[in-house]
């Protein structure tokens, strides 16, 4: 009888130039320009190798990746709604468990990746992803964070930042900042409440040796894994595709984005800047922020200021104002 | 040996599903298909079925991880109940249209509002035209015997649908009736392993489900329609073969009773086609030349089939479990189908529908007499009255 486990140890990297060359994510597929969920697919596919299996909610990186009948997977890849990649990576697990403990697979089980955008992790797909962490499938649910509904036309998700111009939050006379809530917090809402998750990580495209070393560290984990990739979107946020690094590397370098790993309750941080950049650097760089005042831009800051504090832990916003003045 | 067991609709599925040896279950508690899962519980608990049994979040996850489970290629299995069903619609097109040949198991439960403990077709009625196979069970023999054959027939190369298998929920799935377990043996030469043509395996890999072309759609509409299309003539085949490994004898879409020289019947699927039966013997004991045609299978609709035995008779009574507010008919869905089949034939028998059993209520005998009446009136006077009766609610007649 063989036992659904991984023995896999799939080796951390020490520098770019050793980032494999294999890719598992080929040319061919039709995201934009300086595409950051693309970079990091392309990452994470090199990180997982052959034996592997992604599941691709609907979102940016299955519109503009799996188009008429084409796709760019070399390993297997199946779509599922963007209500339910959880669910369907724990079926494919829970397959893979009792085909291998009745010897009608061979080998070890695979690596199953949920490839979800913002809104098939944190929005519509929390519940299927909580399931999934909960019941402890042997699988790794990435949310690839481009901070809005980008595929449909840039709308807020509980990611979009405060102060950003989507097309369902844009500003105008009576609501000047645009968005007026405080994102949700992805991370925090799986180590928070789940048990048999030991290993959770946030990673950025600015950083792909750390990206990489990161999706193997997660993938050789026995159970759940979760992560959590900044992903800069230059349709949705408004700024230059020749800058999506350089924007990826902002957010880290003014605290709009931190980068952690927490390991069996211990957190580990990477890339802690000695002193912060304001974040009116990181704002002033992209369109979605273009029409915010001095006083917004200080509330951001406040945000970002009370987070860095302890990065990792979740802060008090103000309370979303009543509806009557919403 | 095969053995006799006196078993509910409920245990009955779950004894077909052991023998068809499950590999991933999903459960959700919603009355009454609950029991399905709890004696499935029992079975994978007690070591007797070697299954990962998975606790979904929700109906809608139900789904989802079946149809993870079975594209990665494992037999998987699901069911539920009422709103359950419903909750679960969005991933029904997506199972069917992706030719993921699982199965889920429905014992009707009427939907809210108000909620309604009772059984009505409607659950289940309402997801017919996604590209499931779909059809009741009489009783919990037929429960037993629909699991095994749906399996068969969905997982044949030549149709890849999933099946929606249904029962009334209390009248079959938690009333006691007798039913044969067949020996593994049997069900072993009946029902082959599953094997998906192309699974989630990274030695091969393969994608499921990319976009397409509006212009892309079409064909695949179309390739799921063929095999709707398809269906039929393996439908006859695994009856065929059911029959003879089993020694039973079940007709592929229609059954008749007493229907020899029968100007009036009734056309009926599921739990209450049990008291019609009664009701018909009964008359025709009277002298009322009646008879009685049970449907078997919803999806694929047994056009030919239908047509060809209700012309036999001077009026039809279809008595409906389900409800379509507002449709052409102004009754239930089934008259619609029936009408529909029998469109094409010279000579069309008249047709009404009986809304009958809706939230749960017993159809009794008298319900049945009632309805029989109402046909031999529109035989002596050449016409149907109404489209609709909703039985015990109607003023005159």
């Amino acid at each position: 009888m063989t036992v659904a486990v991984r023995t896999q140890n799939l080796p951390p990297i020490k520098l770019i130039r050793n980032v494999p060359k294999e890719e598992y994510y080929v040319p061919g597929h039709r995201t934009c320009a300086g595409c950051g969920p693309a970079l990091q697919y392309k990452l994470v596919a090199k990180a997982a190798g052959p034996n592997t299996i992604f599941v691709g909610p609907t979102g940016c990186m299955y519109v503009a990746n799996a188009s008429y009948l084409c796709t760019p997977y070399a390993v297997p890849w199946m779509h599922s709604q963007i209500t339910n990649g959880g669910a369907v990576a724990s079926g494919i697990e829970a397959a893979y468990r009792v085909l291998l403990r009745k010897g009608k697979r061979e080998g070890e089980l695979p690596n199953i990746i949920v490839m979800a955008g913002d809104g098939g992790s944190t929005d519509i797909g929390l519940q299927a992803m909580s399931a999934m962490m909960y019941r402890g499938h042997d699988a790794l649910f990435i949310c690839y964070d481009n901070e809005s509904y980008a595929n449909t036309g840039i709308q807020t998700s509980p990611t979009t930042p405060y102060g950003s111009n989507t097309t369902f939050t844009p500003p105008g006379s009576a609501i000047p900042e645009g968005k007026k809530l405080f994102p949700k917090d992805p991370p925090q809402l799986v180590i928070g409440g789940h048990p048999a998750v030991k290993y959770v990580a946030t990673a950025s495209v600015a950083y792909p040796v750390d990206l990489i070393n990161k999706v193997r560290k997660a993938l050789n984990v026995q159970g759940p894994t979760f992560m959590h990739i900044h992903a800069p979107c230059p349709k949705g946020w408004k700024f230059d595709a020749a800058k999506t690094v350089e924007i990826a590397r902002l957010a880290i370098e003014t605290g709009m984005w931190n980068m952690y790993e927490w390991e069996n309750g211990e957190y580990k941080y990477q890339f802690r800047p000695k002193r912060y950049k304001p974040v009116r650097e990181y704002v002033k760089l992209q369109g979605r922020f273009a029409h915010l005042s001095e006083a917004h831009i200080a509330k951001l800051q406040a945000f970002v200021d009370a987070k860095l504090k302890a990065p990792g832990i979740p802060v008090e916003v103000p309370a979303p104002p009543p509806r009557a003045q919403a | 040996m095969a053995k006799e067991m006196m078993l509910s609709g409920c245990a009955a599925a779950a004894q077909a599903a052991k023998l068809a040896q499950v590999e991933v279950i999903c459960s959700y508690p919603i009355r009454p298909y609950t029991a399905i899962m709890m004696e499935l519980a029992k079975m994978v608990a007690n070591g007797e079925l070697d299954a990962e049994f998975v606790h979904g979040e929700g109906e809608h996850a139900q789904l989802s991880v079946v149809l993870g489970a079975a594209a990665a290629g494992a037999r998987a299995l699901t069911g539920s109940s009422g709103v359950g069903v419903t909750y679960a619609f969005e991933t029904y097109s997506p199972i069917a249209g992706g030719r993921i040949p699982l199965q889920m198991m429905i014992a009707d439960r009427a939907l809210d509002p108000p909620g309604d403990f009772g059984s009505e077709h409607t659950d289940a009625m309402s997801c017919r035209d996604q590209g499931w196979i779909m059809g009741w069970a009489e009783n919990p023999q037929e429960a037993f015997d629909n699991c095994l054959i749906n399996y068969r027939v969905g997982e044949d190369h030549r149709v890849l649908l999933p099946q929606f298998v249904c029962q009334d929920g209390y009248f079959v799935s938690h009333i006691p009736g007798k039913v044969v377990i067949p020996d593994q043996s049997q069900v072993d030469e009946f029902l082959p392993p599953y094997a998906l043509p192309h699974p989630l395996d990274p030695k091969h890999p393969v994608s499921h489900g990319p976009q397409i072309r509006p212009d892309q759609g079409t064909v695949m509409n179309l390739q799921r329609a063929q095999a709707m299309l398809d269906t039929p003539a393996v439908i006859k085949e695994v009856i065929d073969d059911y029959n003879r490994i089993f020694g039973r004898n079940l007709s592929p879409f229609v059954e008749e009773y007493m229907t020899d020289d029968a100007e009036i019947a009734f056309f009926i699927m599921g739990a209450h086609t049990m008291t019609a039966r009664h009701a018909v013997k009964h008359l025709r004991s009277q002298g009322v030349k009646i008879g009685l045609v049970k449907l078997r299978f919803v999806r694929p609709w047994p056009t030919q089939e239908v047509a060809e035995v209700l012309s036999k008779f001077k009026a039809v009574g279809v008595v409906e479990t389900s409800t379509s507010y507002g449709g052409a008919a102004r009754g239930g869905n089934l008259l619609h189908e029936v009408r529909a089949s029998l469109y094409e034939l010279p000579q069309r028998p008249l047709t009404t529908s009986f809304m009958a059993g809706l939230g749960g209520e017993m159809v009794p005998l008298k319900d049945f007499y009632y309805m029989a009446d109402i046909l031999s009136k529109a035989v002596k006077d050449g016409k149907t009255k109404k489209t609709v009766y909703w039985v015990g609610f109607e003023a005159e007649d």
